[in-house]
């Protein structure tokens, strides 16, 4: 198994600072901006873990979560909700939708990529 | 009547005796040689002479013989008998003088007499009632009785043969037995002299009859031709008491008969003027007691009368004076009667109105209140029950509506039909208005309350519409914060993300002003970060949105792990950070990452507001909860501000001028936060001196939070 990591991210900044941090980190990164393409990206790639925005264009996190977990092949591959929605139930949703970690935004730089690890099989 | 002329007897009794005693007493002291002893006769014919109830003699010819005695000085013996005997005694000479005789031929030759009579009599038949004797000639073949050996005897023995009658005489010895056997019809009729028939005729029921005769007159007779001196003197004191009408003789008659010694006149007119006194007398008398009954009836009826006078001129005043209407009107509706507080009232005079409709003058044909008027006086004598009080509106003269409060009496005539209604009304008219006024007041009342009413459901309505909108202001706050935050968060992740980038030199190699000034946008956008992250904290929690998570975790732990935080801050500014847990404290079930934040908060402030001393941090249990106190020896706070403490973006010192960095939202959070864990917190402090949070958590805020 590979190093890759999908990052399902349609801010640039954003997706430019983590793919930065994690590459600095020895990751390889695929990144996709809505959640079509990302769903696709992940078929197609079986990434290591999924790196999932919730607020994004089209299909939001907790859609590709449920849809990514449909898929057999997906089930194993951990998604990490990176999120800036902080309100009340917010993490058990997502949770409950199918992802197995959770990173409010704005995220730690020292600390990121050690809970990325967390996350990883 | 007896009883009356036997009083007078008893008096002349006394009369006599005293007479006698006077006319003894003389003749004693004179020597008796004076002394003339004179017997009397006495035989029983009342009134002329009789034996009285005490057994002494009275009569006419006694006193007559008394009086004459008493003059001449005599001395009198009575020697009592029939008439027969008294006759014979004195032709024997046993008596002087027999009285009550009257002369005939025959007795001449026997008997001597004075010459004034005594008396003058005439002679009558009486008989049972109903006899029908009407004359002398009724007298024919009839039984007579008569006296014996009397004068009338031979005078109707006399009658008898001049008018050839026969009738049978029968003699006997008095004039009691005459009259009885003539009573027990032994007898047809008997013959005597008027005064004794006058006298006795009723007690024996014999009545009077027509047959009158032979006038006689009556001496005192002696033996012939003897006491001729006794006669003469007899004669002298007659002829002087018959001159004076006051004489003892005139007592006398009178004493003893009612007949008038008018002899003289005929006895028919004697008859008559008798009757016509009685009759006047009894006339005077009936007329004087109808008289009398006429005046007691009289003055009855005048008291009776001026009673009702007084009566119905109490009556006349009470109704024409009371203060109340008093109205007689007929069934037709015409006024019969007004009292004058009733003109008055309606502005009428007497003449003006007595006799006019009703309608034409004092009731309107139309209330103000719609109703027919008129209609209900033609019903008022026909269904009168319903009418006997009855309030109407009334009019005056000058057009004045008034209200009246009528009591109304029906009066029938004798056949019992409704005749005119007696009225009695009083003016009500204020207490109408009064009326009037409260129900206007009522209305008024009514109306306001329903508008009162309208406006409450009108301000309820725009208040929940207000409210509904500020509700979903507030869900669209919530929404907008909830939003921004989320916007935020995603410049400043970068801004975040690239400086720690930098300043980790992953980009490359910092020089020292760079990573100095990389270090102030670092803090800067952490200071940001913590600002977004109070506001929607604050915002999450007054839109109830935010939720707690509770756990059971040990408080120590949590203490030690929030201090261990503060303490870098603390050691920079040289506080000496102290922390006393009591022994005892262990678990706790609440929500650790918020009791963490609060905390955090109070240790943070601490640090931020004291600028040498301490911070202490001390904790122990108490009955069901912790009370965990932050204190420190900082500025402390101005009771003025402490009321708006816990209030959002409070923070001392506002303004520009401030020093503190913070948000101003992290006491409000923290009030709120621990009252979420149904706790509290309070606050003491003295300017100048330093500040003490203290925090009472429940030791399980489950069991209560109901969460």
């Amino acid at each position: 198994m590979g190093n890759e990591l999908l990052i399902i991210e349609d801010n640039a900044q954003n997706f430019y600072m983590m793919k930065f941090l994690l590459e600095k980190n020895g990751f390889s990164i695929i990144g996709t901006e809505n959640g079509r393409d990302g769903i696709k990206a992940a078929l197609e790639h079986t990434p290591r873990a999924i790196l999932l925005d919730i607020q994004l264009p089209e299909m939001d996190g907790y859609e590709v979560a449920a849809a990514l977990k449909t898929h057999k092949e997906m089930a194993d591959i951990p998604i990490i909700a990176v999120t800036s929605y902080a309100m009340a139930g917010d993490r058990e949703n997502i949770l409950a939708a199918g992802a197995t970690g959770y990173i409010e935004k704005p995220i730690n730089p020292e600390t990121f990529v050690d809970e990325i690890r967390q996350y990883l099989p | 009547m007896n009883r009356f002329c036997s009083i007078f007897r008893k008096n002349v009794f006394f009369i006599s005796i005293l007479l006698l005693w006077m006319t003894l007493i003389p003749s004693f002291f004179c020597g008796t040689a004076h002394a003339r002893i004179v017997k009397i006769g006495i035989y029983e014919n009342a009134p002329k002479v009789f034996t009285d109830a005490s057994g002494k003699p009275a009569g006419i010819f006694v006193d007559v013989i008394e009086y004459v005695s008493k003059k001449q000085g005599w001395q009198i013996r009575y020697v009592t008998g029939t008439w027969a005997e008294g006759l014979d005694r004195v032709t024997s000479g046993e008596i002087d003088l027999m009285p009550d005789v009257a002369p005939s031929p025959e007795r001449k030759k026997h008997y001597s007499y004075h010459q004034v009579p005594v008396l003058s009599s005439w002679f009558q038949v009486y008989a049972p009632k109903g006899s029908g004797i009407k004359s002398i000639l009724d007298l024919n073949g009839k039984k007579i009785a008569v006296l014996d050996r009397s004068i009338q005897k031979e005078a109707f023995e006399e009658l008898k043969q001049g008018f050839e009658m026969n009738s049978t005489l029968i003699t006997v010895p008095d004039y009691t037995t005459l009259f009885k056997i003539t009573r027990d019809k032994e007898v047809d009729a008997a013959i005597t002299n008027r005064f004794y028939g006058l006298q006795y005729a009723k007690d024996f029921d014999l009545e009077d009859t027509a047959v009158i005769f032979h006038p006689s007159n009556l001496f005192f007779a002696a033996a012939v031709g003897t006491r001729q001196d006794l006669l003469n003197a007899i004669d002298t004191h007659l002829a002087s008491l018959k001159k004076d009408p006051d004489s003892v003789y005139y007592q006398s008659l009178k004493t003893w008969t009612a007949e008038k010694v008018k002899f003289t006149l005929p006895l028919w007119i004697q008859m008559l003027g008798l009757l016509i006194m009685v009759f006047l007398i009894a006339a005077l008398a009936g007329s004087a007691i109808l008289r009398k009954q006429v005046t007691v009836r009289t003055r009855q009826l005048e008291n009776v009368n001026h009673t009702l006078q007084t009566s119905e001129k109490k009556y006349r005043e009470l109704v024409t004076l009371a203060n109340s209407i008093i109205l007689r009107w007929s069934v037709d509706g015409r006024i019969l009667f007004l009292n004058d507080f009733g003109l008055q009232f309606f502005g009428y005079t007497e003449p003006e109105i007595i006799g006019k409709q009703m309608t034409d003058t004092i009731v309107p044909e139309m209330e103000s209140t719609g109703r027919n008027l008129n209609k209900i006086i033609r019903d008022i004598p026909d269904r009168f029950k319903a009418y006997e009080q009855h309030i109407n509106e009334n009019i005056r003269r000058n057009g004045d509506r008034v209200w009246i409060d009528w009591r109304n009496r029906l009066i029938v005539d004798d056949k019992g039909l409704p005749k005119e209604i007696l009225s009695i009304g009083s003016d009500i008219t204020p207490l109408k208005q009064a009326e009037q006024k409260i129900n206007q007041l009522n209305r008024d009342l009514q109306q306001h309350a329903q508008n009162l009413e309208k406006q409450v459901q009108d301000r309820t309505a725009e208040l929940t519409v207000a409210m509904e909108k500020a509700q979903a202001a507030d869900h669209l706050k919530s929404a907008f914060l909830a939003t921004m935050s989320h916007e935020l968060r995603t410049p400043l992740n970068s801004i975040i993300g690239f400086t720690g980038i930098l300043l980790q030199g992953l980009a490359g190699p910092l020089n020292e002003e760079q990573q100095k000034q990389l270090g102030m946008v670092q803090n800067s956008s952490r200071h940001l970060l913590a600002l977004i992250n109070d506001v929607l904290d604050i915002s999450k929690i007054e839109a109830g949105q935010l939720s707690l998570s509770f756990s059971c975790f040990d408080l120590r732990d949590s203490i030690e792990k929030t201090v261990h935080l503060v303490q870098p801050l603390a050691q920079k500014k040289a506080l000496e950070l102290l922390v006393e847990i009591d022994e005892t404290v262990s678990e706790v079930t609440t929500d650790q990452r918020r009791l963490e934040q609060i905390i955090i908060n109070l240790l943070n402030n601490a640090v931020k507001f004291t600028e040498q001393g301490h911070i202490r941090v001390v904790c122990r249990p108490e009955k069901d909860h912790y009370l965990l106190a932050v204190e420190d020896t900082g500025i402390g706070i101005h009771p003025d501000e402490i009321s708006g403490l816990f209030q959002p973006f409070h923070q001392i010192d506002t303004g520009l001028s401030r020093k503190r960095e913070g948000t101003g939202l992290g006491l409000s959070i923290c009030k709120k936060l621990i009252q979420m864990m149904n706790g509290r917190i309070d606050v003491r402090s003295q300017e100048g001196k330093g500040s003490t949070f203290t925090l009472c958590l429940p030791k399980n805020c489950e069991v209560s939070h109901g969460k």
